[in-house]
C-alpha cells in the first residue's frame, strides 16, 4: 500500500478530533447540568430570596433550555471565546492561560524524572532478568504504583520544605519571570508525580526489552559476535522505543490528571485547581474550557505519538 | 463608649479577657509602624470585588479591606459605631439622617460626600444586579439634605439599618468607577475609600491591595500593602504559614490548632463570632412539622460535650442564634433546653413518634462535617431518635434542602450571623424566607416580634424586643443550634495588633508587622 502524506495524515485525525471534542464537553456539560447544586444560588448571595434567584437566572440565561445553553457556549467556542466565568467575570482564556503553564511546568518535570529513573532501572532490570537487581527494581516499581500521589506528596513537603527547609511548601512562580525559580516550586510536585511514572516506565520497559532479547534475530546477533552493550543500545532499545513513545503518551495523559489532586497539596493555580473550582461552583463555563483545553491537548499528544511511532518504525499502519 | 448596662459591661469585659488569654494585640511588644507586606493565606476565591453583586460570606475578608463602611463595629460586641458616617440620628421612627465624614475622597480622587452615598445607596436598593435589595427594603428613598448630609426615608420603622448600613450595604464605590465600568459593575476593578487601594486579581491564585495613602483614619494602614494568596485547601494553607511563605492564615477549623502550635515560628489568636453550627428544619413536612420532635431534637443535644468532641473546645455551646457577648443574648432563653435525653423520649412519645423510626438530615461531606454527624447520631440515638445523614457537596446540599426540591427533614450546616440580628431572624423565621427551607408560616407573634425589633433605637427596648424573637424561635424550635465556632487565625510571630471580631469576618485595621 503507499503511504499516504503526513498532511493528509494529520488533516484527517484532526477531522476525527472534532466529533471527540463535540462529545466530550457535551458530556461534562450535561453531568454538570444534572448534578444538584445551582449557580445561581451562589450568585444570589448570602441574602438570596426565591425571587432573586429566579432573577438570576434570566440575567445569567441559566433559564434557557439545556441544548439553547449548550449551543451558546459552542457557538462562542467556534468563535475562538471561551467566554467568562459566570462567578467573577475573568475571561476563562486568561484564566486557563494563567493556570495552563503552571500545570505543564510540573508534568515535564514529572516526565523527564520519570524516564531518567524509569529508563535506566528498566534496562538494568531486563539484562540480568530475576537477578536481585531485577528483584530491587521490581520491588521500587511495585512501591511506587502503589503509593498515593497526596501521600508521597505531604510527606516531601514535610521533610524537604518543613524541616529541611530547601524547597518552597506551596504556589508557584512563572516559569517566564524566573526560570530558576518556577522549577524551585515545582520540583516537589514533579517528583511527587513522577514516582508512578518512574515505576511505569521501569515495568514496561523490562517486559518490552525482555520479548525483544529472546527474539530469534537478537540470537542471531550474539552469533555474531556483537557484544552485550551493542546489542542493548543500537538494536534492543532502538525495538523498544515505539513502546516507550507509547508509554509516554499514556503517561502525559495520566500526569494531567494527577494534577488535579497534586495542584490541591501544594496551592499551586493550575489547571487542576481551575477545574476543582469551577466544578464545586458549578461555573460551568469555567470547566467546559478547562475540559476543551485537556482534550485538544490529549488529542494533540496521540496525534504526535502516532506520527513518531510511524516515523520510526515504517511498519505501523498510518 | 459608654456601658449601659451590667451585662454589657460582663460581654466586654469577658471580650477583653479572650484578647488577654490569647497574648493578645493589646499586649504586642513595641510600637506600632509602618512598612511590610502583609501575606494572607485566604480560603476562597471572591466571588466579587463588587459589594453589590458579590454572594459569598467569604467576600468581606478581601472586601473590608478596600472598601469602608458608612457604618462600623465593635469588635467585640457588634455594636454599630462611627464610620464614614461619623454620627447618624435617627430623627422620627422613619427618618434616618446620617453626617458624612468631612474631606474623605475614594481612592480615584472622587470625593466622598452626600451624593456619592446617595448614588451608592439607589444603587445598591434598586440595580438590577445588585445582590443586596432585599437588605434596604425598608429604604423608601435616600435624599440629599447637605453636602454632607443624606436622609434616608423609610417605609417602616427599621433600627436594623446602621447594623445593615456596617455589611455590604454600606460599602462605599467610587460612583466616577462605578460610571466608567462596563455593565456599571466594578467586579474586577473594585475602587472604593478603605485603606488599601486595589492592585490586582489573578482568579483563584492572588489579590493584592496597597497602602491608600489619602486614607482618614490617622496613621492607618500600617502595611504597605496587603497580598492574597488563594489557598482552598486548609491544611495546605496552613503550611504555607508554617514555612514562612505566608504571615497569616484565617478560618482554620478547630483541628489544626493542634497541629499548627507545634510550629515554633507560629501563634495562634482565636476568639468567639456569630458563626453557628446549627440543624435547619423543615416544619412543613414529617416528622419536624410536630413541635414537640423538634424540641426533642433540642434536648437530645448534649452541647457541652459536643464542642469538646467535636470543636476541639474551640467553641461556645449555642442554645440560640446569638452568642454570649453579643449584646442581644438573653440568659434565660439560654436555659430553654438543657442537655435532658429522658425529656426528648417523652417528648417523643407524646407526639406519637415510634421509637427508632429514621429521621433523613442532609449534610456536607467534607471531613469536619461528617466527624460532626457522628457525634450527633450518636447523641440522637441515646434520646431514642434513628437519625439518618444524607451527605452532598456545599452547593449540592443546600440547593436541596432550600430550593425548590425540599429534601430532607433537616440540613446539619451553619449560619454565618448578620451584623444586625434582626436580619438573622427575618433571614430564617419568617413564611417566605429562602433559609425557611419549607416557606411554612410562623407565629404570627414571631413576625410581629421581628418587626418590633427594628422598630426602635434605644438598645434596651431592642434587646428586649430580641429576647422574645428568640424566645419565640426556640419555644417552637424552629431550629437546632449547636454551637458558635470561635475564629481561629494562626500567624507568624511579626505580626502585631490583630483583633479577633464577632463577626468572624476578618479585618486588619491595627495589624502592624515587626521587622
Amino acid at each position: 500500500m503507499a503511504r499516504r502524506s503526513p498532511v493528509k495524515v494529520i488533516g484527517s485525525r484532526l477531522l476525527q478530533a472534532l466529533p471527540v471534542i463535540l462529545l466530550a464537553t457535551f458530556m461534562v456539560f450535561a453531568l454538570l447540568k444534572l448534578v444538584p447544586g445551582d449557580i445561581a444560588v451562589t450568585l444570589a448571595g448570602d441574602n438570596a430570596t426565591d425571587t432573586r434567584i429566579a432573577e438570576i437566572r434570566s440575567i445569567y440565561g441559566l433559564d434557557r433550555p439545556f441544548l439553547v445553553q449548550y449551543g451558546a457556549w459552542l457557538g462562542k467556542v467556534a468563535q475562538g471565546d471561551l467566554s467568562q466565568s459566570l462567578l467573577t467575570g475573568e475571561n476563562v482564556a486568561t484564566s486557563i492561560g494563567r493556570a495552563f503553564p503552571n500545570t505543564l511546568l510540573i508534568v515535564v518535570i514529572a516526565m523527564v524524572l520519570a524516564l531518567v529513573t524509569g529508563i535506566p532501572m528498566g534496562v538494568i532490570a531486563a539484562v540480568k532478568p530475576n537477578g536481585w537487581v531485577d528483584k530491587l527494581v521490581s520491588l521500587i516499581a511495585s512501591v511506587g504504583v502503589a503509593i498515593p500521589g497526596f501521600w508521597l506528596a505531604m510527606i516531601l513537603v514535610a521533610e524537604f520544605s518543613l524541616k529541611l527547609n530547601w524547597l518552597p511548601a506551596t504556589g508557584a512562580k512563572s516559569f517566564s519571570a524566573s526560570p530558576i525559580e518556577a522549577i524551585r516550586y515545582a520540583l516537589l510536585p514533579g517528583i511527587a508525580i513522577a514516582a508512578y511514572g518512574m515505576a511505569e516506565v521501569a515495568r514496561q520497559l523490562r517486559g518490552a526489552l525482555l520479548e525483544v532479547l529472546s527474539s530469534q534475530y537478537v540470537r542471531t546477533l550474539h552469533a555474531k559476535g556483537l557484544s552485550m552493550s551493542r546489542i542493548l543500545w543500537q538494536h534492543g532499545l532502538k525495538n523498544v522505543s515505539v513502546n516507550l513513545l507509547t508509554i509516554i503518551s499514556l503517561l502525559v495523559n495520566r500526569m494531567l490528571a494527577a494534577t488535579v489532586v497534586i495542584e490541591a497539596v501544594f496551592a499551586i493555580p493550575g489547571l487542576g485547581s481551575l477545574i476543582v473550582r469551577g466544578a464545586i461552583q458549578r461555573d460551568f463555563p469555567i470547566v467546559q474550557g478547562v475540559v476543551f483545553t485537556v482534550v485538544v491537548v490529549v488529542i494533540a499528544v496521540n496525534l504526535i505519538t502516532d506520527l513518531l511511532c510511524a516515523a520510526i518504525d515504517p511498519r505501523i499502519e498510518q | 463608649m459608654t456601658i449601659t448596662t451590667r451585662r454589657e459591661a460582663i460581654a466586654l469585659i469577658s471580650g477583653a479577657l479572650v484578647s488577654a488569654s490569647l497574648g493578645g494585640p493589646a499586649f504586642a511588644q513595641g510600637a506600632a509602624k509602618k512598612g511590610g507586606t502583609l501575606r494572607i493565606s485566604a480560603p476562597a476565591n471572591p466571588s466579587s470585588l463588587d459589594p453589590a453583586t458579590g454572594g459569598a460570606g467569604s467576600d468581606h475578608a478581601f472586601l473590608f479591606t478596600m472598601y469602608d463602611t458608612l457604618v462600623e463595629w465593635e469588635f467585640e460586641t457588634l455594636k454599630p459605631r462611627p464610620g464614614l458616617a461619623e454620627s447618624w440620628k435617627f430623627t422620627d421612627p422613619t427618618t434616618l439622617v446620617l453626617n458624612i465624614r468631612a474631606g474623605v475622597t475614594f481612592h480615584d480622587g472622587t470625593p466622598l460626600d452626600a451624593k456619592a452615598v446617595k448614588f451608592n445607596l439607589d444603587r445598591n436598593k434598586s440595580d438590577p444586579k445588585s445582590n443586596i435589595k432585599a437588605d434596604l427594603l425598608s429604604v423608601a428613598s435616600v435624599e440629599v439634605s447637605g453636602p454632607l448630609q443624606v436622609t434616608l426615608k423609610l417605609n417602616t420603622p427599621d433600627t436594623a439599618l446602621p447594623g445593615i448600613l456596617s455589611d455590604r450595604a454600606g460599602m462605599m464605590v467610587s460612583p466616577t468607577a462605578l460610571k466608567a465600568a462596563d455593565g456599571g459593575v466594578v467586579t474586577r476593578k473594585p475602587v472604593g475609600a478603605g485603606a488599601y487601594s486595589f492592585v490586582s486579581w489573578a482568579d483563584g491564585e492572588k489579590i493584592v491591595v496597597k497602602r491608600n495613602e489619602k486614607y482618614w483614619k490617622p496613621n492607618r494602614p500600617y502595611p504597605d500593602g496587603i497580598e492574597f494568596s488563594i489557598i482552598p485547601e486548609l491544611t495546605t494553607g496552613a503550611r504555607s504559614v508554617t514555612a514562612g511563605q505566608n504571615d497569616l492564615i484565617y478560618q482554620l477549623p478547630p483541628r489544626q490548632k493542634a497541629i499548627i502550635e507545634r510550629a515554633s515560628s507560629v501563634k495562634v489568636v482565636h476568639g468567639p463570632t456569630l458563626y453557628v453550627f446549627q440543624i435547619f428544619l423543615n416544619w412543613a413536612k414529617p416528622p419536624f412539622d410536630n413541635v414537640k420532635v423538634r424540641q426533642a431534637l433540642n434536648f437530645a443535644i448534649d452541647r457541652e460535650s459536643f464542642v469538646k468532641a467535636a470543636l476541639a473546645g474551640l467553641a461556645e455551646p449555642a442554645y440560640m442564634n446569638l452568642p454570649k457577648s453579643h449584646w442581644a443574648y438573653d440568659a434565660e432563653v439560654a436555659k430553654l433546653y438543657p442537655y435532658d435525653p429522658a425529656k426528648a423520649r417523652k417528648l417523643l412519645a407524646e407526639a406519637g413518634f415510634k421509637e427508632g423510626t429514621q429521621i433523613e438530615i442532609g449534610g456536607y461531606s467534607d471531613q469536619d462535617s461528617v466527624q460532626r454527624e457522628e457525634i450527633l447520631i450518636e447523641q440522637f440515638r441515646k434520646a431514642g431518635m434513628n437519625v439518618r445523614f444524607v451527605n452532598a457537596p456545599i452547593a449540592e446540599a443546600s440547593a436541596a434542602f432550600f430550593g425548590p426540591e425540599k429534601k430532607g427533614s433537616g440540613l446539619l450546616a451553619a449560619w454565618t450571623g448578620r451584623p444586625d440580628p434582626s436580619l438573622t431572624y427575618s433571614l430564617m423565621f419568617t413564611k417566605d424566607a429562602y433559609y425557611n427551607g419549607g416557606r411554612a408560616p410562623v407565629p404570627p407573634e414571631l413576625e410581629a416580634a421581628i418587626r418590633e425589633s427594628r422598630a426602635s433605637e434605644d438598645i434596651d427596648i431592642r434587646r428586649k424586643a430580641f429576647a422574645t424573637v428568640q424566645r419565640l424561635v426556640m419555644e417552637n424550635a424552629f431550629v437546632v443550634p449547636l454551637a458558635f465556632q470561635f475564629e481561629l487565625v494562626a500567624m507568624n510571630k511579626k505580626v502585631q495588633g490583630y483583633k479577633p471580631n464577632l463577626l468572624g469576618k476578618p479585618k486588619y485595621d491595627d495589624v502592624w508587622l515587626e521587622s
